[in-house]
């Protein structure tokens, strides 16, 4: 299993295709860093308007841990598509090669190769993660120095005092981790469906934007669903910049997301282990 | 004879009230001159903001201030939040200056002091202050509470607790109580995570507004703080 693991990572790390994803990253960031480098006090300005009639706040408004948020924030629907890119290739890509066949004349049975696909693709995702809290956070911090981080909701202003954010940065990316462990587990059984890997990630995309729009639309219908869509937890990284945290439901959309996760592992598997393979 | 009687009733009544509001003005002036009597101060102070959209911990800082309105509140590196200029967080701001006109409205107890309770109205009419309202301790010359309403602001009531500085009129404790405007974003915009819980209701009139309560460590009376000092950018 480590030396199919090992021979899975090789591939991922040297397609080009992957670097692009921390190519991606580094250069989102970047723009919003220097965005808000340039033009952050009037987008700020903007933000606080009901807060600023009210009450004069002072000090580094405009700091690394509120950047690295607003980054974070923008990245919501980039994320899942890096993410697909190496997950969503992992099955289909070699039955587009034509590896698939001989990849599985190999003694592993068909289960252990899945798990094996979905290993290496949680691995990239834990290294994009790592990547993005490198650039998103650390950069932020050097570029635009520490501070008091204050969060705006659509019902309150939450500020946090400057001891109490790393853990919560730390938290959150872990939370990220695993929401898009379920975004890969998605894709990879998408992939499992596909002879190419464009099917896939297109795929992924669409139902990560459209469940998107289905979780944040505030119509009487959707409320129903909402709850059990996994994009609706997938912002559950959120929950710790609130104070207080709301563990219950934080720990609520965690389990949401793993039974997600499990759900699709299980189906890629059963499928996968049925599938005709011609290719 | 009756309506010589009536007479005298009459000027005798108008003659207690003129001495009730002549007296009722002095008292106001010498907790003028008292509360004036400081020019500016420092204070260490923790503060505690309690406002329904706001969720704040406790604000640990050095309050500077001059007279007559110049405040400002460093952090050491952190963000620093009071309220806006026009309501100022000092007993100084909220007594009307210039002349005023001071009717004694009655006595109360605050706690188990009594105190005596005057309105008192700016004749300036461009002053922001419309009306301020004190109850005054006579025997330390304090204002436990005061109630002012603005222009611009609605109305501010501040409680105040004496204990170390009762010679400046500065208080250990103050509780300013707001009225605030609502606060709201679009939830498109800030794209809340749903199961958040709300801020919680408070069943008490004077916390739906806003609660601000200040605490005042040590204070350092007349320095000498220079005006450029509040114009400087804070230090990151």
């Amino acid at each position: 299993m480590i030396q199919l693991l090992r021979i899975e990572l090789y591939k991922i790390f040297k397609r080009p295709r992957t670097y692009i994803s921390f190519g991606i990253v580094t250069a989102i960031t970047t723009v919003i860093q220097v965005a808000m480098l340039s033009d952050g006090k009037s987008f700020l300005g903007f933000a606080l308007q009901g807060i600023n009639e009210q009450f004069d706040i002072h000090g580094n408004i405009l700091n690394g841990y509120l950047v690295a948020y607003i980054i974070l924030q923008s990245l919501l629907i980039h994320i899942p598509l890096l993410v697909a890119l190496v997950a969503g290739d992992m099955l289909a890509g070699e039955a587009n090669l034509g590896t698939l066949r001989l990849l599985l004349t190999r003694p592993v049975s068909r289960s252990q190769l899945v798990l094996v696909k979905f290993f290496a693709s949680f691995l990239y995702t834990v290294l994009l993660i790592i990547w993005l809290a490198v650039v998103a956070l650390f950069l932020s911090l050097l570029l635009f120095g520490k501070g008091d981080m204050i969060n705006l909701k659509s019902d309150a202003f939450v500020m946090l005092l400057q001891g109490d954010v790393m853990w919560r940065y730390a938290a959150a990316f872990l939370f990220a981790i695993l929401a898009m462990t379920t975004i890969a587990a998605m894709s990879l059984l998408l992939s499992a469906f596909a002879d190419n890997s464009i099917g896939p990630i297109i795929s992924t995309m669409g139902i990560v934007v459209v469940l998107t729009i289905l979780s944040n639309l505030e119509l009487p219908l959707f409320n129903l669903i909402k709850p059990y869509l996994f994009t609706t937890h997938m912002i559950g990284w959120k929950g710790f910049f609130d104070d207080p945290v709301p563990y219950a439901a934080i720990a609520r959309s965690s389990i949401i997301l793993v039974v997600y996760t499990v759900v699709f592992i299980s189906a890629t598997i059963v499928y996968f282990n049925k599938k005709d393979i011609r290719s | 004879m009756r309506r010589f009687c009536v007479f005298v009733l009459v000027i005798a009544c108008c003659a207690v009230n003129g001495v009730r509001a002549a007296e009722a003005s002095v008292l106001f002036e010498s907790l003028r001159r008292k509360v004036l009597s400081v020019h500016d101060y420092t204070a260490e102070v923790k503060m505690n903001i309690n406002v329904t959209y706001m969720r704040i911990p406790q604000l640990g800082g050095t309050l500077y201030y001059k007279a007559p309105d110049k405040m400002r509140l460093e952090r050491h590196g952190g963000l620093s939040i009071l309220p806006k200029k026009n309501i100022n967080l000092t007993l100084s701001n909220l007594i009307p200056g210039g002349n005023v006109t001071v009717i004694e409205v009655g006595e109360a107890t605050i706690g188990n002091k009594k105190v005596r309770v005057l309105k008192v109205i700016p004749e300036d009419e461009k002053s922001d202050i419309i009306l301020t309202k004190i109850w005054v301790d006579e025997k330390d010359l304090v204002a436990l509470r005061t109630e002012t309403t603005t222009r611009n602001d609605g109305t501010v009531t501040m409680d105040l607790e004496y204990a170390t500085y009762t010679a400046y009129c500065l208080p250990d404790k103050v509780t300013i109580y707001m009225d605030l405007k609502d606060y709201k974003l679009p939830k498109g915009v800030t794209m809340d995570y749903n199961d958040q819980p709300a801020p919680p209701k408070t069943t008490d009139k004077k916390n739906q507004k806003g609660t601000i309560k200040i605490t005042y460590l040590k204070y350092n009376i007349n320095t000498g703080i220079s005006d450029s000092f509040f114009s400087k950018p804070e230090k990151k």
